[in-house]
């Protein structure tokens, strides 16, 4: 057979092949995949969604936010809310910080409607291992300062950290990180209190 | 042990010898189940390939030879990582982006060229096989030594690899232990590896 029709013709045959193999793959694992997806962000909720204080289908619940400004966001994010007896009861916010030592740090903060913190989680980070990513509740306690705190605990304006003239503790070596988060769960309480505000009016009518 | 299979685990190690696919190699050992999770991921791709490279044989022809290889190793990754995400989801999270990086492992496209696509079948999965266990040997302990050193542990989060059984087999060996962070940074992975070549050339002469 000519040359120029075999090659071309193997070619084919091999790229229909393992284009077999991946449409079969991908079929397989297709349902599998969104299940562990779902798991792993309900396990997540847990703690900023208390099961307590919800008994709602939290992702099917959840409204999709795009707040760039205010919340640092790079893309459309799901905010999550906690419904018992259809009143809001905790919503969990999600927050980039935008200004971390190296990229974005991506964050879930559960507020309560009185404006109380239940969690705050950190979903994503790329800071210096060792130092600024302490910020991750498996590497220190850094993060567990902050539930059940509120702006009616430390005023707004002291929510930032002691070398700002704030009430957080920087992590020694790493000042940005935690500026950075402490910023990122201020912007959350704000948002949560004008959050509440609307709905509240909403709900009445 | 035979001659073939001494030569592909240690006279002709991919990782210590030939210093091949060091990539993956220096950047996920930092734990064992990381090293493991990698590991085991290679050796499968290595054999599969192998054996689809050689099972092709008689239609590749030399002008396409690198193109089918690609083809191949490239759908083979990709159904891979579709199935650890389904089945290992927290580790494929992990792992990131060093699962389609296994494309670029060079070990594999060599075995392909060198090997696989002048032997049988037989030959070409035992090829891929012994290749990949001595490069995943290595990895692995790499990754061993990394832990202990770095976190004075071994085995840390084995329940993502092992379910339930990875929970008995986590061993923290030194409690209260501080830490030795370079371990755990890219250095770390650079001196162990260093370190077990210099074994590795001592013992051989």
């Amino acid at each position: 057979m000519n040359k120029f029709i075999k090659i071309p013709l193997i070619l084919a045959m091999v790229t229909f092949l393992t284009s077999g193999l991946i449409v079969f793959s991908e079929n397989a694992t297709r349902e599998k995949i969104a299940q562990q997806k779902k798991l792993l962000l309900l396990e997540s909720l847990k703690d900023l969604i208390p099961d307590a204080l919800h008994d709602n289908d939290l992702v099917q619940n959840a409204v999709k936010i795009y707040k760039p400004k205010i919340l640092g966001h790079r893309k459309e994010q799901n905010l999550f809310i906690g419904q018992l007896n259809g009143k809001t009861t905790v919503i969990a916010i999600p927050v980039t910080a935008r200004n971390g030592y190296s990229g974005d740090i991506d964050l879930m903060i559960g507020v309560k409607v009185t404006g109380e913190i239940t969690s705050v989680k950190i979903l994503e980070q790329h800071e210096t291992p060792g130092l600024g990513d302490l910020i991750q509740a498996n590497k220190s306690d850094w993060l567990k300062q902050f539930p059940t705190l509120s702006f009616d605990k430390v005023g707004i304006k002291h929510w930032k950290v002691k070398r700002d003239g704030g009430k957080f503790d920087q992590i020694t070596g790493a000042t940005i990180t935690p500026r950075a988060v402490v910023a990122a769960i201020k912007q959350a309480l704000l948002f949560q209190k004008n959050y509440a505000k609307t709905t509240k009016n909403g709900e009445q009518k | 042990m035979s001659g073939f299979i001494r030569k592909r685990l240690i006279d002709d190690n991919a990782a210590l010898v030939q210093l091949l696919g060091l990539c993956p190699l220096l950047a996920v050992s930092n734990s064992v189940v990381n090293a493991l999770g990698l590991a085991i991921a290679t050796v499968f791709t290595l054999t599969l390939t192998n054996a689809l490279v050689s099972a092709i044989k008689p239609i590749i022809s030399k002008e396409i030879r690198i193109s089918l290889f690609v083809l191949i190793i490239a759908s083979v990754v990709t159904a891979l990582e579709m199935f650890m995400n389904a089945y290992f989801h927290e580790l494929y999270l992990i792992l990131g982006i060093f699962i389609p990086l296994i494309v670029t492992n060079c070990i594999i496209m060599a075995r392909a060229e060198s090997f696989a696509s002048k032997n049988s079948i037989w030959l070409a999965i035992k090829d891929g096989f012994f290749t990949g266990l001595g490069f995943a040997l290595v990895l692995v302990v790499i990754g061993a030594i990394r832990e202990i050193l770095g976190n004075g542990s071994l085995f840390n989060q084995a329940h993502l690899l092992f379910g339930e059984f990875g929970k008995i087999i986590q061993w923290q060996i030194f409690d209260d232990y501080q830490g030795f962070l370079i371990a755990i940074l890219p250095p770390g992975a650079f001196f162990v590896l260093a370190i077990l070549i210099a074994i590795k050339n001592k013992v051989s002469k």
